[in-house]
């Protein structure tokens, strides 16, 4: 029932997300990195952010605003220097297969094939080797690259790479995907599309998703709400939620006009000078 | 591909053929006594003989067989090292300061030490053969390994995996081409350590049969091992190069 109202223009997001359990909860988390002169530089400031069940929330700002470290927390790949996340409930203490990254540069194992790395996940969580390629198969055939599974990840291209990376990752099937700057490396055309696959592929499934990017146009399209931060310190300066009907296309989004209030609001928050606050 | 190939191999040829050529100028001219440098056809006409003398295959064994025995004991130390030292924050805090106590030193200079504690047999040698040709490998292989991509162990440690497991299933094989590189190194020296080790204090073996050639000034039979040393070197060489183009398929190319 919660989905259906998410889908429903008329409800506003802050009712349609309200009643749902949170998915990844952040309280009052802090990075600090030691800069090698000596000193500290705190990158994120205290972040408090709590992502619902099902919900796509983009996390948009200007490079150096630590949204990717601030995914990487959530990830447990990177320690918070202070507060917490929970996922499901549970502290974050380290990675673990609820929380499916895809990373900009993709990241696949380049001494395997495309089949290999989609079957890495499920190989590791103790399938037969048969069962795994089977299930990357699967997965392959979902992104469109069946052709492709004896490829290594050198000869395809970034499109195509990527469509790999969130195979593999979807191989394990992560309650959360943390996407960060997932189509940032692709050419505008091979983006839209990815975009639209993207959409199409959470339409189904309603995974949780945390979306790191600094494009906003891509944040009004995908998301239900933006998380939209500034830099120095790192931090949340608004949180918008978007309500856009779904499922979305884009050639109807591109002239509606609530779309491009979306997108002219966002730059000029964007745009703004960043307010100085105290380290 | 295999055009490029054969002009490659041409083109490598070509020097070697000059430095033949120079030889066997130098030794028609008469510039050199003929009993110091005998000529080029002399030399690689006995190599040609001697490869079909069982004697002298058995020399050639057993320096073939330590420099294996050597190799392979440091690729497995040199790999296993690097790799904790470059995963393990307390195993790389007390390896590298020893590294870099050790890795200069001669090994060479440390034989005699082998010898009276080892004997004259294989086990010195080939310890020296380890000591030399370790620390190439080791410092490749911790240097790759500290340099592998984050996001690959994150997007393995992500899909379940322990850490302890993602060292195996992605730092080593995202290693492999810095281990190859350092293997590479570390066979060339390999190859002049044994040949070093028998010239120093042997019985058999392709460094001994060239002291002996000397002492007794055969100088034909003194160029045979040192052609065949080179040969091994090569072909070792070769094949190591057949075996990363095979392990590296899924790599971006070098160069």
């Amino acid at each position: 029932m919660a989905q259906a109202a998410l889908i429903d223009p008329s409800h506003p997001p802050e009712q349609s997300t309200a009643p749902r359990p949170a998915a990844v909860e952040i309280a009052g988390v802090t990075k600090t990195f030691q800069r090698r002169t000596g000193g500290t530089h705190l990158a994120l400031a205290p972040i408090d952010l709590a992502v619902a069940d099902g919900e796509f929330v983009s996390i948009l700002g200007p490079s150096g605003c630590g949204k990717s470290t601030l995914l990487y927390i959530v990830g447990g790949f990177v320690p918070p220097s202070t507060g917490a996340v929970t996922v499901g409930g549970r502290p974050v203490t380290g990675p673990g297969p609820d929380r499916g990254p895809v990373f900009q540069e993709f990241a696949l194992f380049p001494w395997k094939t495309v089949l290999g790395n989609v079957a890495y996940g499920p190989r590791q969580a103790g399938a037969s080797k048969a069962d795994a390629e089977t299930k990357a198969r699967g997965l392959l055939a979902r992104v469109g690259l069946s052709a492709y599974e004896t490829f290594y990840p050198k000869e395809l291209s970034g499109g195509m790479k990527q469509r790999v990376a969130i195979a593999r990752t979807l191989a394990y099937d992560p309650a959360i995907l943390l996407m960060d700057e997932p189509f940032g490396a692709l050419d505008a055309h091979t983006r839209l599309k990815l975009q639209n696959d993207l959409l199409a592929l959470w339409e189904r499934d309603r995974k949780t998703v945390l979306f790191v990017t600094h494009a906003v146009d891509e944040a009004v399209y995908l998301s239900d709400r933006i998380v939209v931060m500034s830099r120095q310190p790192g931090r949340i300066k608004e949180i918008v939620p978007v309500d856009l009907p779904r499922p979305r296309h884009r050639d109807e989004l591109l002239l509606d006009a609530r779309y491009q209030r979306y997108v002219i609001d966002i730059e000029r928050l964007i745009e703004d000078p960043p307010e100085e606050a105290g380290a | 591909m295999i055009r490029a190939w054969r002009s490659d191999a041409l083109v490598g040829i070509l020097p070697l053929a000059a430095l033949v050529a120079l030889w066997w100028g130098i030794v028609a001219a008469g510039l050199a006594p003929r009993a110091l440098l005998p000529s080029p056809v002399a030399v690689f006409g006995r190599t040609l003989a001697s490869v079909a003398d069982p004697a002298f295959l058995l020399h050639a064994w057993a320096t073939l067989s330590r420099l294996f025995a050597g190799f392979l004991v440091a690729l497995v130390l040199g790999v296993g090292l690097g790799l904790a030292g470059a995963t393990n924050r307390f195993v790389g805090g007390v390896l590298r300061p020893v590294v870099r106590i050790l890795a200069p030193v001669p090994k060479i200079a440390l034989y005699p030490a082998f010898v009276l504690s080892l004997g004259f047999g294989d086990a010195s040698k080939i310890v020296l053969v380890v000591a030399d040709a370790l620390f190439p490998i080791l410092l490749a292989t911790y240097q790759g390994a500290a340099r592998v991509e984050p996001k690959l162990v994150w997007s393995a440690l992500a899909a379940g995996t322990s850490r302890r497991a993602a060292v195996w299933t992605v730092v080593l094989p995202a290693t492999l081409p810095s281990i190859l590189t350092g293997s590479r190194i570390g066979l060339v020296v390999a190859c002049i350590v044994v040949f070093l080790a028998e010239m120093i204090t042997s019985t058999d073996g392709l460094g001994y049969l060239l002291v002996r050639a000397a002492r007794s000034f055969q100088t034909v039979e003194m160029f045979v091992p040192l052609i065949a040393i080179s040969a091994l070197g090569l072909a070792l060489n070769g094949a190591l190069a057949a075996l990363r183009r095979r392990l590296l398929a899924g790599f971006p190319n070098e160069d």
